[in-house]
């Protein structure tokens, strides 16, 4: 009779079995049953172990050791479902309803009752078990069983009994139980956090009061000292209250959930922590003060809670290789089987990664206003900047700012001030997080693209690049100021340059530089070049918006022939220095025409002062003879200005004679030089005095020619006074509103209805006029003598059109290429051919969508 | 003064051979090459900015001494619809000589014999330096409809000419498009 735990053995044993045999096992069966039985509910005496004991020996001599087990563990669990899992559960069904959020408390008392029961019922179950353990060993020690076999046995059992114990509750598990461990850890959480804030806020004083008390040496406990242990009672305590409850949790079997449970609270804790302190202010950076907390209240609980488990912590040993932030899910539904001492650094990787993590998306969500605040935002940028070197989803921030830029900020609405205004201060923040350039030129690609789309765009980039320094503070002055000041970093910057290259010839040097090379970001664009040509470079940036840099310097050359036209004191100290830092990027060749311009002034302010020396040695001025002093002239090198609106203008008799005069002058100085005036350009002060007031203005010679012919005469026609002044009639309407809206004329209808009266109103009494109205005045401001250079373009490109169609009819065919060498060779007056083949290109199929051209087989041809 | 700076690279000082053999050699090349290359760029411009209906020139690719010319023919004459492609090449004494020109495509006119020589008293010896490549094609155009019958070049065209519907027939049957 061995022991044989097979069924199909005891078959053939049952053969053998004689009648008392037979009569032996059921007795013993059903002894065995009762005793079972009133075991596990606890009603019998010390009698019934003993019974229970030689009912074990008698049935495992007959070999039904496996059948005593069987019965006992699956009677354990019967007991344990209807008694232990049921009222566990019961102690929660109040909860399945309820909402959550305001029984903390009482949530932490039930849960700690329900886990004290259970465990007490658990521990008695264990009792009974260790009696039937005690039991097959008593038979074995007498059937000579070796002791080591008898151990693992020991253990088996009780492995069983663990998983079937934790099979029951987890078969009987409620829905909601999750949610209320969630909910206890999420709680206990947020009462250590604030226990650890008040400490951590106490901390430095504790300090100081350590120094103070080190210099005093007399070991005074002072309140402060008291109060903080206080606390950190309060928190052991706390801490030892969830470590009881994370360890019965585990002795049920419930592990994994409860380390979902508070890792989830713990990263909820932290998510809100890190929204808590990084909010929307981007004046502060953060991201210490998240570590800082991540070290103080998440990981102390951590550390207190797996030595309190026994989980000894040693970190230091483990860090070393896994400092890899990889080496560790962020999910917090990730179940660990880690060794302890790793267990904390782990911990803090995922903490730290998280916040990282949490962090960069609150700021890329918002990185859009974080660049409208720019630079008062660069520590936000500082803070993403280390987030993305950690998370390395340099991605999410390119794809996330462009449809924000799009969705905001590349739209009708937005005025191309605001946007370029944007653009700069995205490129400086992006080169703050990516020195390389790599996400900028990705993000910078779609306002780029809309920006060409805009026809102010090169106005606004050149005025962004001259204001500031002018002086005219129109309101959005500071985009320019910033503009100007890259200019000026720029002018360093090539100093520096320079200074580098020289070092570069030294191999040391040379050396250095290669060992410092870095490749490209993985996002780079291999099309665009690699890291070291794109330089990121604010004016070269808003130059690629433009396309070429000779269309940005006509453009300026438009706005400063606008700017010297209009000035009456020759002061262009400010237009030098500007010029002269376009000079350095742009090159003095392009800059030319500029420098020129400028001497144009210089040069005429001296010549103007010779002038005016020499007439006042002359005589005397006579009746209605203006003296030359209240003249000064800008002579300009016309083929170096860009084309000047040319209006016809007669002036009045006397303005005409110092014209005349002066430039008579001006041929004696110069000879053979003569002036050739400009009549309708430049700026005249006159103050017009009334029967009872005077008024004084700065206005436009036009302007000032017409108000003047009602010196003698008091009313006119529209139609004589545009005879008189010699400008079209048209013109000379849209001059008289604005004398009109300033109160000096008064308009009517004459006799004849077509044509108007305009009469002056000699006194406020008969304007029959408020003071305070004003009419029309905004038609005036777009009025420039300068060609805009949108106009030049298009005689340009007129001019161009002539010569493609001159040539296509002589040689039929062309291919681009040879139109644009054609037009090189030939097209060589003013204004010479100077565009790009790319530019020839799309010009071309705009004639071909014109259906002037034909574009065949690579060709261009006229279209019959 | 642009014009003389971008056009540094392509002085005639240095013909090209292929024109060679039709320009006569100038002594004095240099200095007045470069009032020739003036004068032909500005007619250029001339011509490309207001050259009139129906003629057109434009200088060969590398060459500004080389002209291709077109003209259409006038309407109301039986060259009405076509198109003739001409040569004109200058040399270095123009405008004091005049250039030379033909025609290149076929052409069925008194005036123009089988090789393209045109008989046109303004390009021999009624040449002054008043007339420019635009005068030149406009007198060719003008001639296309009035050809001078009494000393033809092409005597069977003279001969033909009474008879407008059938030269007219004629030039249709012998006309060309020109081509690249």
């Amino acid at each position: 009779m061995e022991t044989l735990g097979s069924s199909d053995c005891n078959l053939e044993i049952l053969e053998t079995l004689s009648e008392d045999a037979i009569q032996e096992i059921t007795e013993s069966y059903d002894g065995f049953f009762t005793t079972v039985e009133s075991l596990i509910a606890g009603t019998g005496d010390s009698s019934v172990e003993d019974e229970f004991v030689s009912h074990v020996y008698c049935l495992c001599k007959y070999g039904l050791e496996s059948l005593v087990r069987d019965h006992f563990l699956s009677s354990l669990e019967q007991a344990f479902e209807k008694g232990g899992a049921s009222s566990f559960w019961h102690h929660f069904d109040a909860y399945s309803e309820k909402k959550l959020t305001n029984c903390g408390e009482e949530i932490q008392v039930v849960l700690c009752k329900a886990l004290e029961e259970i465990s007490i019922e658990k521990k008695y179950h264990e009792k009974c078990l260790s009696m039937l353990v005690h039991a097959l060993q008593s038979f074995k020690e007498q059937s000579s069983e070796d002791r080591q076999n008898s151990d693992t046995e020991r253990a088996n059992l009780f492995v069983r009994f663990q998983s079937m114990l934790s099979s029951t509750l987890m078969t009987t598990l409620p829905q909601h139980f999750p949610e209320i461990l969630h909910w206890y850890f999420k709680e206990r959480l947020e009462e250590l956090s604030a226990i650890m804030d008040g400490d951590g806020e106490e901390r430095e004083d504790d300090c100081m009061d350590l120094d103070e008390k080190l210099r005093y040496k007399n070991g005074e406990m002072d309140v402060d000292e008291g109060y903080a242990q206080g606390k950190r009672l309060g928190h052991d305590k706390l801490v030892k209250n969830i470590g009881k409850v994370v360890r019965d949790l585990r002795s049920i079997g419930f592990t994994s959930m409860a380390e979902n449970a508070y890792a989830s609270a713990i990263f909820l804790l932290l998510k809100a922590k890190v929204h808590d302190l990084a909010g929307d202010d981007y004046r502060t950076s953060v991201l210490e003060s998240i570590k800082e907390w991540i070290q103080i209240v998440p990981l102390q609980f951590l550390n207190a809670l797996l030595s309190y488990l026994g989980d000894s912590v040693s970190y230091g040993s483990a860090s070393s290789d896994l400092t890899s932030p990889l080496a560790c899910c962020p999910s917090p539904s990730f179940s660990r089987v880690v060794t302890p001492s790793e267990g904390i650094v782990r911990w803090k990787l995922r903490l730290e990664y998280f916040a990282y993590e949490t962090l960069q998306d609150l700021r890329i969500a918002k990185l859009f206003e974080i660049i409208v605040d720019y630079p008062e935002s660069s520590p936000a940028i500082e803070d993403l900047k280390q987030c993305l070197e950690y998370t390395g989803q340099h991605s999410k921030l390119v794809e996330s700012f462009i449809s924000s830029l799009k969705y905001r900020l590349l739209t009708a609405g937005a005025s191309t001030n605001d946007i370029l205004h944007q653009y700069v201060s995205t490129i400086k923040a992006l080169r703050a997080i990516d020195p390389a350039g790599v996400f900028l030129e990705a993000v910078g690609e779609p306002i780029r693209d809309y920006l060409r789309g805009r026809k102010d765009t090169i106005k606004c980039i050149v005025t962004m690049l001259t204001d500031g320094s002018g002086g005219n503070a129109n309101g959005s002055g500071n985009p320019g100021d910033s503009l100007l000041e890259e200019l000026m970093r720029d002018e360093e910057n090539q100093e520096n340059a320079g200074f580098d290259d020289d070092f570069h010839t030294d191999d040391k040097q040379a050396w250095i530089n290669a060992s410092r090379w870095e490749p490209d970001p993985v996002e780079a664009d291999p099309l665009k070049g690699s890291l070291s040509q794109r330089k990121v470079d604010i004016l070269g940036m808003l130059v690629d918006i433009i396309g070429s840099k000779e269309q940005l310097v006509n453009e300026y050359r438009v706005m400063l022939a606008e700017k010297l036209l209009n000035k009456t004191d020759y002061d262009i100290d400010t237009e030098i220095r500007t010029v002269e830092l376009l000079k350095i990027h742009f090159g003095e060749a392009s800059m030319q025409r500029c420098e020129i311009m400028l001497n144009d002034l210089i040069d005429s302010k001296r010549v103007n002062t010779n002038i005016k020396k020499a007439t006042q040695a002359g005589a005397e001025l006579k009746e209605n003879e203006l003296s030359v002093d209240t003249l000064t002239s800008t002579i300009l090198s016309t083929n170096f200005w860009p084309p000047i609106q040319d209006e016809p203008l007669e002036l009045p008799g006397p303005i005409d004679k110092l014209l005349s005069d002066y430039a008579n002058r001006y041929h004696e100085i110069k000879t053979p030089r003569k002036l050739l005036w400009k009549k309708n350009l430049g700026t005249v002060k006159l103050e017009l005095q009334f029967e009872d007031r005077a008024m004084q203005f700065t206005v436009s010679p036009t302007h000032a020619a017409i108000i003047m012919q009602f010196q003698e005469k008091k009313s006119w026609t529209s139609k004589d006074l545009a005879a008189a002044i010699g400008i079209p009639i048209d013109a000379l309407t849209r001059r008289v509103n604005f004398w009109i809206s300033k109160g000096v004329l008064r308009e009517s209808t004459g006799a004849n209805s077509n044509s108007k009266v305009l009469t002056l109103v000699e006194s406020i009494a008969d304007s029959g006029k408020n003071e305070g109205e004003e009419l029309l005045t905004g038609d005036e401001e777009s009025e420039t003598s300068i060609a805009s250079v949108e106009d030049q373009l298009r005689k340009e490109m007129t001019i161009y059109e002539k010569f493609i169609m001159g040539m296509l009819t002589n040689f039929g065919t062309m291919a681009l290429e040879r139109i644009h060498n054609t037009l090189k060779m030939f097209c060589v007056a003013d204004p010479s051919y100077d565009k790009s083949l790319q530019q020839l290109q799309s010009f071309l199929s705009g004639l071909v969508s014109e259906e002037k051209l034909e574009f065949r087989d690579g060709m261009y041809l006229l279209k019959k | 003064m642009a014009a003389v700076n971008g056009y540094q690279g392509n002085t005639p000082a240095d013909p090209p051979a292929s024109t060679g053999s039709k320009q006569p050699a100038a002594p004095t090349k240099t200095v007045d090459s470069q009032s020739v290359l003036k004068r032909l760029q500005s007619e250029l411009m001339g011509l490309m900015m207001g050259g009139g209906p129906g003629i057109s020139a434009f200088p060969e690719e590398d060459n500004i001494f080389c002209w291709k010319g077109t003209i259409t023919g006038s309407k109301d004459t039986v060259f009405e619809g076509t198109e003739y492609r001409l040569s004109l090449s200058f040399s270095n004494d123009y405008p004091f000589k005049p250039p030379k020109v033909k025609f290149e495509t076929c052409c069925f006119h008194p005036n123009v014999d089988v090789y393209g020589n045109i008989c046109l008293d303004i390009l021999q010896d009624k040449w002054s330096s008043a007339y420019d490549v635009r005068t030149i094609l406009l007198s060719i155009q003008s001639l296309l409809g009035e050809p001078n019958i009494s000393s033809p070049l092409n005597t069977q065209a003279a001969q033909l000419w009474s008879n407008q519907e059938e030269y007219r027939k004629m030039v249709e049957k012998l006309y060309k498009p020109p081509s690249a």
